[in-house]
């Protein structure tokens, strides 16, 4: 700027002599925090939105169907009860039919949570410009966040191809697993949660393992470094813990309810 | 922003300490409310006590992931409100929208009785 342009009262100099630090002179940061950092925050907020939009279908659907009353020990797949979580998510990879109910969701929980962790030790680490820090920390997150994404492609695996006990329907034909029309665990919406929750919910993870290897390819390249701050980690950061949070919720209400 | 890391009184190219005490605090906290949630579903039957257990320990867990992990309690009280104040529209839409659920439920399995 060559010239202030603002109104001044006519007593006050052509020139400023000293900077002008009012509330509504500019450059002020009310919160603390960069433009980026906030916007962050604002999107975060957005999608807990569209997420808390999923999450409560989902109630609603489920409490617009009947629930199962008997012993746990006696419950049946069918379209007149909404399913119990650990009945349908019993399986556990390399142990074939063997039950064990929530076991692979805890485990995929703690990978979660781990790789959250990973991502705070990372942003700390770019607060002491610790560049080797920095990247050590990022590949861990990686790695978790890949994993999960594994676990999950499993689980879909697993609960498209079904259980061994089928489903017999009305005509007497046996029924496996599940797709977007049918499924034998119960009513069709059950199904259709499943795939449209933890599927929006696993796209989110696999942006942010793209934002974490582009985060690694530029911290490797020294891009923070040059900058001066690693606040993109952050912001990354404040993303990828959002998606932790995500499935603390989707967690909850899909397979402990 | 509020950083946990100390950089003041370091020669120039040294690096500062980590202090991650805090991080694996929070991490075995969340780990702990996590199986305390395990406990209840295979030692409680499903009852509508046992879901507010559940709910309870996930806001429990939601806190601890945004104030510490997100850095939101030690931001500016104006940007906390920011993000709470609007959070809870939320509270009010899942509370409206079961009831609804209940009450079509309610309908579609009397109505032909």
């Amino acid at each position: 700027m060559s010239q202030p342009t603002t109104l001044q009262p006519a007593a006050a100099s052509a020139t400023l002599d000293a900077p002008r630090t009012g509330n509504w002179d500019g450059g002020n940061e009310p919160f603390k925090a960069s433009y980026g950092k906030l916007m962050m925050w604002f999107f975060l907020l957005s999608d807990a939105f569209t997420f808390a939009a999923f999450l409560t279908t989902y109630g609603m659907i489920r409490h617009k169907h009947e629930v199962f009353t008997g012993e746990a020990k006696d419950f049946v797949f069918n379209t007149r009860w909404w399913p119990i979580p650990d009945h349908v998510f019993n399986a556990f990879p390399g142990m074939g039919e063997a039950n064990v109910p929530l076991g692979f969701v805890a485990l995929m929980t703690m990978i979660l949570i781990l790789s959250s962790v990973t991502m705070v030790l990372a942003v700390e680490a770019g607060q002491r410009m610790d560049k080797a820090d920095v990247q050590k920390w990022l590949l861990w997150t990686i790695l978790f966040g890949t994993t999960f994404l594994a676990s999950q492609a499993w689980e879909w695996t697993h609960f498209i191809n079904g259980h061994a006990e089928p489903t017999i329907m009305a005509d007497g034909t046996k029924f496996f697993g599940a797709n977007l029309h049918m499924n034998q665990y119960g009513p069709v919406l059950f199904a259709d949660l499943f795939f449209f929750i933890t599927g929006f919910h696993g796209t989110h993870v696999f942006s942010g393992v793209c934002l974490l290897v582009w985060c690694f390819i530029a911290t490797t390249n020294g891009t923070f470094e040059k900058r001066g701050h690693y606040e993109m980690i952050e912001k990354i950061g404040l993303y990828w813990h959002f998606v932790d949070l995500v499935w603390v919720f989707v967690f909850t209400f899909f397979y402990l309810v | 922003m509020a950083s946990h890391a100390t950089t003041e009184h370091l020669a120039p190219g040294e690096i500062a300490k980590p202090n991650t005490g805090w991080i694996w605090r929070v991490f075995f906290i969340l780990v702990g409310i996590t199986a305390v949630e395990f406990v209840f579903v295979f030692l409680m039957h499903p009852s509508t006590l046992r879901n507010s257990i559940f709910i309870g320990l996930t806001i429990l867990k939601a806190f601890f992931i945004v104030a510490e992990f997100m850095h939101l309690k030690h931001e500016t009280k104006g940007l906390i409100w920011t993000i709470l104040v609007p959070v809870t529209l939320l509270i009010w839409l899942l509370v409206a929208l079961i009831t609804e659920g209940s009450f079509m439920g309610e309908v579609l399995q009397n109505m032909f009785k």
